[in-house]
């Protein structure tokens, strides 16, 4: 039996950021797909990024994860959503040439050194003495691994659904792997039924867009990534609105829908409904939104945003044809649902790591996430981790206030989640320290110390910080006192009249004061960039609440240094509520900082919980 | 002696959370004494201690022997069994009903623990009935509220505390705090799905917040009277009298009277239930600035106490002379003007809007009564059906109004921030937070997804 140190099972956009990080760690990395042209394939929607998933592609880029970098080059419209909110929910997002995307990130894990891609299906798992040992191939091959990073989407147990068609399958014209399930399952892991769902595709020629909204990206586009100079934008996108009409017409049809007739069990997501779906839960809403999304710049598939569906062919070309624009819209492919096993939540630690199975990692829609980001995020948490383990290191796990990474493990591995998790920026409690400005300043470091980002590279980022620091301590401690000259620069330079002595930061603080042309013509925010000049004058505006935030924070710490002993009976102490009881032995919380997340739990059963705890801890 | 360990929290039974027993009726000789029992070993207690009762058949007052340790006969007594979760705790429950002995008491008492219970501490049954879900934290407050009412006011507001008025007002307060939060969160996060949250209808939910907020907290002014009782300042010059009448109205000689001025130097208080309206009374040292330093440390402490009254008594005495001014009654406060001593000095010599009396004729008192009634009667706030807010409830509450006074809905990332921490305030009341809720109440009112 040949030996890898890390066999990653699944090509997508877990399982590659999972071998990138692994082989850069210095592991050999064997990665297996059923298809090598399906390659970090987008078979959703053409964008990577946006609010709360744009956050988690800038942290994936400062942890030397390939997703921003490889959007850069691909992406073909760049836009900031939430441009009029406060920095800290600046989401960027990339419209991206699928085509592109794949191929880049392809060549570098084909590139990559310690990495061999390999075509075959996965049937099992060599498991000896309770630990993963490696994978057995179709046929009967076996791969030997120090561990096993499972990323296999949506293809366990995969069954589309068009109107009342069924066939099994992981995506459109994909076979599903059934015997992998099945070894799980024997595993003694429990499996859960997800479903999520994809809209038709249209063919661009036949699509008039005179009629329609053009959408533009941003004019100064901004790249993800640190190893990314510049990007530009090379395409628009349109909008247009169902018509009124079409609630009828899926009403009529009700009958036909799998997912409205019940023949879809799986728990779909609520933050991405179908049409018709949005039909029945919002009979109020007379029109929908519709975005056509192109495809790529060679291609002409346009993806038809705000129409996911699985509604049978004949009554999706009606909905369509009933759309301004789409009338004489010819289809290129249907939309379909797909339901798939997930492993359920809490069988799986904050390392990705199965509890009953050491040695298997697992990341992405197979843990129940939905989205490219959310699937690159635990894929490289799932390849550090999984090569640190070979080590005898300890485990990366990014704490919920320290990154937006840290949200996804610990809601995703440490809660009881019943439908595909997204993430959104409500999720994150520390959310105003967590802009996407500041990733690379929260977690280069780590990726420098895991051997993921380049010495160099963080030198480079590590000045940038040091000197957006500096300037903002200047802006602070500088005291402008009103003597006729400062009082001439302070007219000239931002407008108002000086009457008492205060400092530039007080000043761009103002709302009546435009922070951005005035930062330009002072002296210790001149030599900036206007990057760095931007994130100062972002940093000014949450001065109080960052302040609150850091208390918080060192709160959660403090919290976080008191664990829970695995053999912690709640029961045996008094005064907690039985819901609490239950929750605490469900949940298995590791530390008080994570026993206030579980669900039910109350300030009074806190305090209860650190006095026993904090005790037993003197005690021992 | 049983004695009841130092936290019960640490006290552990192998299988389960412990049982506990306690006397409820005050200590000391009484015709009946009640004793109870809670916890999953309750029936266990039962069995042993009361072996002919049966357990199952609850909420039925039954006639039974109790037996100690070695099961000698040791009384005959009521017993009760209220199978959880219908009971006050939620856990099984027993209650026996003994004569009044200390003796007896500790002795059944003994019985229960060498059957398996251990002595329960200040208020854990009403702890286990929170930890059970049957009362909420501020109607368990309540219940305390209740058993220290001493007034039909105090009872009154505890009663509707107790049935669920305040915290109904609590979890209104936090459902409208989540609304916002949604609304301010909605816009936030779904940008790209053409979801928009107006401004306005931000505001609108603010605003509402905020009155729901302004309304709670208009209570608290009479939540504190309520629990303390209203503040009553006896003033008045040295050797006015103030001692005599506060002793007149204590019905005991409470203060230090003299002939010499100045004999009251500490502030003596006194509780009264005038009219069924808890009163604190407060006794001063007379008005002068002049003096030595305790005097004049005195008389800075009157003035404080003055400041700090809801009603007050200013006293002059009639036998004062007539180049004497009369004392000033601080502004604001409601006050009853008395000219004291009119045993000494004929009855013309009180003046309009002055109440003459004599403490040692009894002259005058009883319209002082009625005055004094009329004056509580008209300062007791009409809550109109809510209730009064206590202390805690007051801060946890204020801290929920500052985070929304420097809400700014227009910056929804810094907006969430504040009411997120108001949310946390609320929740220190009653219960907690998740993101989840949130997230529930944005799927259940926008359409969301492109």
């Amino acid at each position: 039996m040949s030996k890898v140190d890390v066999v990653v099972v699944g090509a997508g956009h877990a399982g590659c950021e999972a071998a990138a990080s692994a082989a850069r760690m210095g592991a050999s990395v064997a990665l297996v797909t059923l298809d090598r042209r399906t390659v970090a394939l987008m078979p959703c929607n053409p964008a990577i990024g946006g609010i709360g998933k744009g956050h988690l592609v800038a942290e994936i880029d400062a942890l030397g994860g390939l997703q921003g970098w490889a959007a850069d080059r691909a992406g073909i419209q760049f836009k900031i959503l939430n441009r009029s909110r406060g920095p800290a929910v600046w989401g960027p997002r990339a419209q991206c040439d699928k085509a592109v995307y794949q191929r880049s990130i392809r060549r570098v894990v084909e590139r990559l050194r310690g990495v061999t891609l390999i075509e075959a299906e996965v049937e099992g798992l060599v498991i000896e003495a309770g630990r993963a040992r490696g994978v057995i191939f179709a046929g009967g091959v076996r791969l030997g691994a120090g561990a096993v990073v499972l990323t296999t989407g949506t293809f366990l147990g995969g069954l589309l659904h068009t109107g009342e068609n069924q066939r099994p399958g992981g995506r459109l014209d994909e076979q599903p792997s059934t015997a992998l399930g099945q070894a799980l399952a024997a595993a003694g892991l429990e499996l859960r039924r997800f479903k999520t769902g994809t809209p038709p595709r249209l063919d661009r020629t036949s699509i008039d867009f005179n009629r329609l909204e053009e959408q533009a990206g941003d004019l100064a586009p901004r790249p993800f990534s640190w190893r990314t100079r510049a990007v530009r934008n090379q395409c628009v996108c349109w909008v247009t609105r169902t018509p009124p009409s079409v609630q009828a017409l899926i009403n009529d049809n009700r009958h036909r829908s799998p997912l409205l007739s019940g023949a879809i069990e799986g728990i779909g997501p609520r933050y991405c409904p179908s049409i018709e779906d949005k039909v029945v839960r919002f009979p109020h809403h007379e029109q929908h939104t519709v975005f056509l999304e192109p495809e790529g710049l060679a291609s002409d598939s346009i993806y038809v945003n705000g129409l996911s569906t699985s509604l049978p062919a004949d009554v999706q070309e009606a909905v369509v044809h009933m759309v301004p624009g789409l009338e004489r819209a010819t289809f290129l492919r249907h939309g379909y649902a797909v339901e798939y096993d997930v492993v359920a939540p809490l069988q799986v630690g904050r390392n990705l790591e199965c509890s009953l199975v050491p040695g298997l990692f697992l990341a992405g829609q197979l843990l129940g996430t939905s989205g490219y980001e959310e699937a690159a995020g635990l894929g490289l948490l799932a390849g550090i981790n999984a090569t640190g383990a070979l080590r005898g290191e300890a485990p990366f796990i990014p704490a919920r206030e320290d990154a937006y990474l840290g949200v996804l493990v610990d809601d995703v591995c440490g809660r009881d989640h019943r439908e595909p998790y997204r993430m959104f920026t409500s999720r994150a409690e520390h959310r105003l320290v967590l802009g996407v400005d500041t990733a690379r300043e929260r977690l280069m470091d780590h990726g420098r110390r895991l051997g993921l980002v380049r010495e160099a590279a963080f030198h480079v980022e590590h000045e940038r910080w040091c000197r957006r620091r500096g300037a903002r301590e200047a802006l602070e401690a500088g005291r402008l006192t009103p003597t006729v000259a400062t009082r001439k620069e302070v007219f000239e330079k931002a407008g108002i009249e000086l009457s008492a002595p205060t400092t530039w930061a007080t000043i761009l603080r103002r709302q009546d004061v435009d922070a951005e042309s005035v930062a330009a013509s002072i002296e210790n925010l001149s030599d900036l960039d206007a990057e760095d000049r931007r994130i100062v004058i972002g940093s000014l505006r949450y001065d109080g609440y960052l302040a609150r935030q850091e208390r918080e924070r060192e709160r959660l710490h403090r919290l976080r240094h008191i664990s829970i002993p695995v053999d912690f009976d709640a029961s045996t102490v008094s005064g907690l509520s039985r819901e609490v009881v239950e929750a605490l032995g469900r949940d298995r919380p590791r530390t008080l900082a994570d026993a206030e997340r579980v669900p039910g739990m109350t300030p009074a059963a806190m305090a209860i919980l650190a006095g026993r705890l904090g005790r037993r801890g003197r005690a021992g | 002696m049983v004695k009841a360990s130092s936290s019960g929290l640490s006290s552990d039974l192998a299988g389960g959370a412990d049982t506990i027993v306690a006397r409820a009726t005050p200590p000391g000789r009484g015709a009946l004494a009640l004793i109870r029992v809670s916890g999953p070993r309750a029936a266990a207690c039962a069995a042993q201690v009361c072996p002919d009762l049966s357990f199952d058949i609850g909420w039925r007052a039954t006639l039974t022997k109790l037996r100690d340790a070695g099961g000698e006969p040791l009384e005959r007594a009521v017993a009760t069994a209220f199978p959880g979760p219908r009971s006050y705790t939620g856990e099984d429950m027993l209650e026996v009903t003994i004569h009044g002995s200390p003796f007896l008491v500790e002795a059944v008492i003994e019985s229960f623990v060498a059957a398996g219970a251990r002595p329960a501490e200040a208020g854990e049954f009403t702890r286990r009935a929170v930890a059970n879900g049957k009362l909420d934290l501020v109607q368990a407050e309540a219940i305390r509220d209740l058993v220290a009412a001493d007034t039909a006011w105090q009872h009154r507001n505890a009663r509707q505390q107790l049935a669920g008025a305040l915290s109904a007002q609590f979890e209104r307060l936090r459902a409208a705090l989540v609304t916002l939060l949604a609304a301010i969160e909605g816009s936030l996060d779904y940008e790209a799905q053409g979801v928009a949250v107006p401004a306005g209808e931000r505001k609108a939910r603010l605003e509402e917040c905020r009155s729901q907020l302004t309304a709670l907290l208009a209570t608290a002014g009479a939540g504190e009277r309520l629990r303390e009782g209203l503040r009553l300042v006896i003033l008045g010059p040295p050797n006015a009298g103030k001692s005599t009448l506060f002793n007149y109205l204590c019905g005991a000689e409470r203060a230090i009277v003299s002939s010499h001025p100045g004999t009251t130097r500490d502030l003596v208080e006194a509780e009264l239930n005038v009219g069924g309206v808890p009163i604190v009374v407060q006794d001063t040292a007379g008005l002068r600035t002049e003096g030595n330093e305790i005097e004049r440390e005195a008389h800075r402490r009157a003035q404080a106490a003055a400041a700090q009254a809801d009603l007050a008594v200013v006293l002059w005495a009639g036998d004062a002379g007539e180049e004497t001014a009369a004392p000033e009654v601080p502004e604001g406060l409601p006050a009853i003007r008395v000219r004291s001593k009119t045993d000494l000095v004929p009855a013309s010599i009180v003046a309009d809007g002055w109440l003459g009396i004599s403490c040692h004729s009894g002259e005058g008192l009883e319209e002082f009564r009625c005055e004094l009634l009329r004056l509580v009667l008209g300062e007791v706030p009409d809550l109109g059906g809510a209730v009064a807010i206590a202390a805690r409830h007051r801060r946890a509450l204020e801290v929920a109004a500052a985070e929304l006074e420097s809400c700014n809905v227009e910056s929804p990332d810094t907006a969430a921030e504040n009411v997120r921490w108001a949310l946390r305030a609320v929740d220190e009341l009653i219960g907690e937070v998740v993101t989840d809720d949130v997230l529930d109440e944005i799927y259940s009112s926008f359409c969301i997804g492109k």
